[in-house]
């Protein structure tokens, strides 16, 4: 009974992380960690993006567990505190339900409040447009489509690849209206150079980097699932994108 | 003049990326600035040499090291840090642009674009890597010193 709820914490532990995008060699070792911590031995575990396997000895008997995931996008806040809930636990401080208690609070980390971010997400598309060359009327437009394109997209709950075409198909109407309107006012503004922003927002980057980060150290599997998931962020961006362009010639 | 201004918009820009990120509200500033420190070298790098692999890759060395001594010193996983500090130079507009030029059936811009993007992104694995090894090493002599100062 009592390696049973080891398990649940491990695993829990786990998933926490995984969901919020933590890398696999960290989720592998917190869940080692804290199944040893717990009393298990002979613990192996299997990380792969969408999915923890655990397994360990009970009585002698060899038990493997298989918990499904499914990522939603990174939260460093979430990785820190399961971090140091890991820490904690292992150095023995925690009762098993204390512990189920403690991930059961961890599963909601607190969150920016809806201002915030939609506040900061256009302060990081607009400098990021500032960065790459922009001028401050690029600026400006890039700062408000950044903020409605993350806004909606953070609205949408259907499967991954839909709402990334949604995204690029928000941010580049909104940058392609942006940009016709202060042409027409008279100011200079470029399409390519506004949408940069934007799209930086949601473009994913970071999974690319932390993919290969994956291969490099060994985690071939892993590894080569994130740098797909981040292939196919990139063609749904793309479609969205190029359906407002198939738009705007349709219109002329 | 130009380190200037441009040191200011990342920090701005990496701060953003971090609430984007939902970076804990205590650790928002150092890991803007650690950002910060990696993009500056990234456009000094940038205006030394017209290799687009080294660059990146002296960023992000840079960013790691940052992350892994900030990581030491607050106690927090150094990922906090280096993946906001990575995000002005990551190729996440390249791999885009990618497929950008696939839809639009424009193959050689594809595979120019693709193979940049995909060069960046293994050359800022690597910095990021490189800075965590070597600061593996050299963590017990930083803690003796940390410690030592209290």
């Amino acid at each position: 009974m009592h390696s049973k709820k080891a398990i649940e914490i491990a695993i829990k532990a786990g998933k926490i992380m995984l969901v919020n995008g933590a890398e696999t060699y960290r989720v592998e070792e917190t869940v080692k960690r804290v199944a040893e911590a717990g009393g298990l031995s002979s613990v192996n575990v299997f990380v792969i993006p969408t999915g923890i396997l655990l397994s360990s000895e009970i009585d002698g008997i060899p038990a493997t567990v298989l918990e499904r995931i499914s990522s939603e996008g990174l939260d460093l806040e979430a990785i820190d505190r399961v971090n140091r809930f890991a820490r904690l636990y292992s150095s023995g401080t925690m009762t098993p339900d204390e512990a189920l208690e403690e991930l059961k609070i961890l599963e909601n980390p607190p969150k920016f409040s809806k201002r915030a971010r939609f506040f900061f997400t256009g302060l990081a598309g607009g400098f990021f447009v500032l960065l790459s060359g922009g001028n401050f009327i690029e600026f400006f437009l890039a700062y408000w489509i950044a903020s409605f394109t993350v806004w909606i997209f953070d609205q949408l709950t259907l499967n991954f690849f839909i709402n990334n075409i949604i995204g690029g198909f928000i941010a580049s109407i909104l940058g392609l209206i942006g940009v016709l309107a202060v042409n027409r006012l008279g100011g200079s503004a470029s399409l390519n150079t506004v949408i940069v922003g934007p799209l930086m927002t949601l473009v994913p980057g970071v999974a690319l980097t932390n993919g290969i980060r994956d291969l490099i150290s060994g985690e071939l599997l892993a590894g080569s699932a994130r740098i797909m998931e981040a292939l196919f962020i990139a063609v749904a961006l793309a479609f969205g994108v190029g359906l407002t362009l198939q738009l705007s010639l349709l219109l002329n | 003049m130009t380190f200037l201004i441009q040191g200011v918009y990342s920090f701005i820009c990496v701060l953003g990326f971090s609430i984007i990120l939902n970076l804990p509200r205590r650790l928002l500033f150092i890991a803007s600035i650690s950002g910060m420190v990696g993009w500056l070298m990234y456009i000094f790098v940038q205006n030394l040499t017209s290799n687009f692999i080294l660059p990146a890759f002296i960023g992000s060395i840079f960013v790691g090291l940052l992350g892994e001594l900030f990581a030491i010193l607050l106690k927090h996983p150094a990922t906090l840090f280096t993946i906001p500090g990575i995000i002005p130079f990551v190729p996440g507009y390249g791999i885009y642009y990618t497929m950008y030029h696939i839809v639009n059936q424009d193959f050689d811009a594809a595979m120019t674009q693709g193979a940049t993007a995909l060069f960046i992104a293994i050359s800022i694995a690597c910095g990021i890597v490189l800075a965590t090894s070597v600061m593996r090493l050299l963590r017990p002599f930083i803690r003796q010193y940390v410690y030592k100062k209290m």
